[in-house]
């Protein structure tokens, strides 16, 4: 059936991105377990090896993952782009990226060496096999758009972040930590959060809030040149912090455009031109006031006291970052599940809206963001940090839930005959 | 004179301004989206016929590819049909969940859709047809709808 050769055509095959997708919250649940159980002094320093398997359950397992998965799924629709041998690509990447999570964080936690060693090369080869079959598909791609420029630039900082990660790994396996240790560690965090993660909403924003909200388009200035003076700013950044002078200056330079990032988003959600207002509305505006927040934070803060470095890495990675990815699945799981169905010749599917309970969907922001700011006032009085992350748990299980039960319809559906309802094809001339 | 791509680009935001505006109007009352509802599908029927009747035609004819992006174009058509048929079933049975929720698939694909023409169709069709440009964005602007 010629229907089926066109669907994969336009679109990955659905479990390419869903697998990325469906483990990124249970990765969150083993983040909010590993903070409940965990003395809280620990993390007071953001070198601990407690702070740093935390901060990778999250990053790697929750944010690494979700983008993986969004990259795979919207290089092909947005630029035609095909990642080559998806299927084999997409299964090896992830398999080695949950081993490579799971062993990094024992590796850290009972300090085996070995399994650190494995570790790094878990998550060195897992990110490299995907990442080098996107930058393939980028690679192929004639007609470039300031979105699939950014991924470009996301995607390189991303390899960047991991030769560099898989090099601090080694630091920690031959037991070598000195304080250029700490300075390389802090480049690898800056890029991981601002280059790789950042500059690709930044990208992906420029289609995304027009194309699901009909917010008015960004100016050109914007879509053209913002992205390259952020990926500026922090190779800049990154000399001046190896000098270890003046770096403020190129702070000054990405904190300012991620602001004004923020503010754009917040005006553009308000000339919307559907007026209807959802949870992932309230979650694109809740990553705009965390990120607006999250760079005053890390640029004024430090000068005051170092810790403060650890509160706008809630704001920033849990308020900005996590808040659109949560936001975004919810948009996407869906409708992958309905467009996947509807090109095999199923029918009667379920609209989006039925297929994940409103009342959820309430619940689990609500939650999500009562984490946040828990987490926020437990920087200020640590006792509370337990209670938040029981809530930022509860907010995972949740989400997972949320998700899955999408996936579940589609196997469930694919189980049964398609329709083949042939008013289908009635129209097509 | 309008380039195709610029021809069929300004249709596309056409279209979106009044799906806007529908489910604006049906935000308050189910009922009242039904015209607006009416005018959003015609609006988009025209476009799809624009594209299948004349611009894909002539695509297909000067390259030689049918199998290629038009055909994909014409399988999406055909679900946004399907979709914009819900549409106005859901208003009638004044079932607004099911408005809704037809209204955000519609609205990813309709969207996914566009990026798609705009980004690469329409630069693909402009670049091959750019000596009939004017001529066929004369004849998408005459035809009569069937």
């Amino acid at each position: 059936m010629e229907f089926q050769g066109l669907s994969t055509d336009q679109a990955p095959p659905i479990w390419v991105p869903l697998k990325f997708f469906i483990t990124a919250p249970f990765f969150g649940v083993l983040f909010g377990l590993f903070v409940f159980f965990t003395p809280s002094e620990l993390f007071l320093s953001r070198f601990s090896v407690e702070s740093i398997i935390a901060t990778h359950l999250l990053t790697i397992g929750f944010f690494g993952f979700v983008m993986v998965g969004a990259l795979t799924q919207m290089l092909p629709v947005l630029a035609g782009a095909k990642i080559p041998k998806p299927k084999l690509l997409s299964t090896a990447s992830h398999l080695l990226l949950v081993f490579g999570v799971l062993s990094f964080s024992i590796g850290f936690y009972i300090n085996s060496s070995a399994i650190l060693a494995v570790a790094s090369a878990l998550l060195g080869g897992g990110f490299f096999i995907i990442l080098f079959g996107i930058a393939f598909a980028i690679n192929g791609v004639k007609n470039l758009t300031p979105t699939i420029k950014g991924m470009r630039i996301s995607v390189a900082f991303a390899m960047g972040i991991v030769v560099i990660g898989v090099y601090l790994l080694y630091g920690y396996v031959v037991k070598d930590i000195d304080a250029t240790h700490l300075s390389i560690a802090n480049i690898h965090s800056v890029w991981a959060i601002f280059g790789f993660a950042g500059i690709l909403i930044v990208s992906v924003s420029f289609q995304v809030l027009p194309m699901f909200y009909v917010a008015p388009h960004f100016k050109s200035f914007c879509k053209k040149r913002v992205v390259n003076i952020i990926a500026f700013g922090l190779i800049f950044w990154m000399v001046l912090n190896l000098v270890g002078e003046f770096d403020f200056l190129a702070k000054f330079v990405i904190s300012l455009f991620f602001f004004a990032f923020a503010t754009t988003v917040w005006i553009k959600l308000n000339k919307r031109r559907r007026p209807i207002s959802d949870v992932t509305i309230w979650y694109w505006r809740t990553s705009s006031i965390s990120l607006a927040i999250g760079v005053l934070v890390w640029f004024f803060g430090e000068l005051i006291l170092d810790e403060y470095i650890v509160l706008a890495s809630i704001f920033i990675g849990g308020g900005f970052i996590m808040s659109i990815m949560v936001g975004m699945l919810y948009k996407i799981i869906p409708f992958l599940v309905w467009f996947h169905l509807n090109a095999s010749g199923y029918m009667s599917i379920p609209t989006i809206n039925e297929m994940i309970d409103k009342r959820y969907l309430k619940v689990q922001f609500y939650l999500f963001i009562i984490s946040i700011l828990g987490f926020v006032a437990s920087f200020f009085y640590l006792p509370l940090l337990k209670v938040f992350a029981l809530c930022f748990i509860f907010s995972m299980v949740l989400l997972q839930y949320n998700i899955v039960l999408p996936v579940r319809l589609y196997v469930k559906t694919k189980k049964t005959k398609p329709d083949f309802d042939m008013s289908m094809f009635g129209d097509v001339r | 004179m309008d380039s195709i791509k610029g021809y069929l680009t300004n249709d596309h935001r056409k279209c979106d301004g009044l799906f806007a505006k529908m489910e604006e109007a049906a935000m308050t009352f189910l009922g009242d989206a039904k015209s607006l509802a009416e005018e959003f599908i015609k609006e988009t029927e025209r476009h799809f016929q624009m594209e299948e009747r004349v611009m894909f035609l002539e695509f297909e004819q000067k390259t030689g590819i049918t199998q290629g992006p038009t055909a994909v174009m014409r399988h999406e058509h055909t679900q946004m049909r399907g979709l914009m048929k819900q549409l106005l079933e859901s208003i009638e049975s004044d079932n607004k969940d099911k408005f809704f929720g037809t209204c955000e698939t519609l609205m990813i694909l309709l969207q996914q859709h566009n990026m798609k023409e705009e980004q690469m169709l329409y630069p693909m069709a402009q670049q091959h047809l750019a000596t009939e440009s004017a001529r066929i964005v004369d004849m998408m602007d005459s035809m009569i709808v069937e």
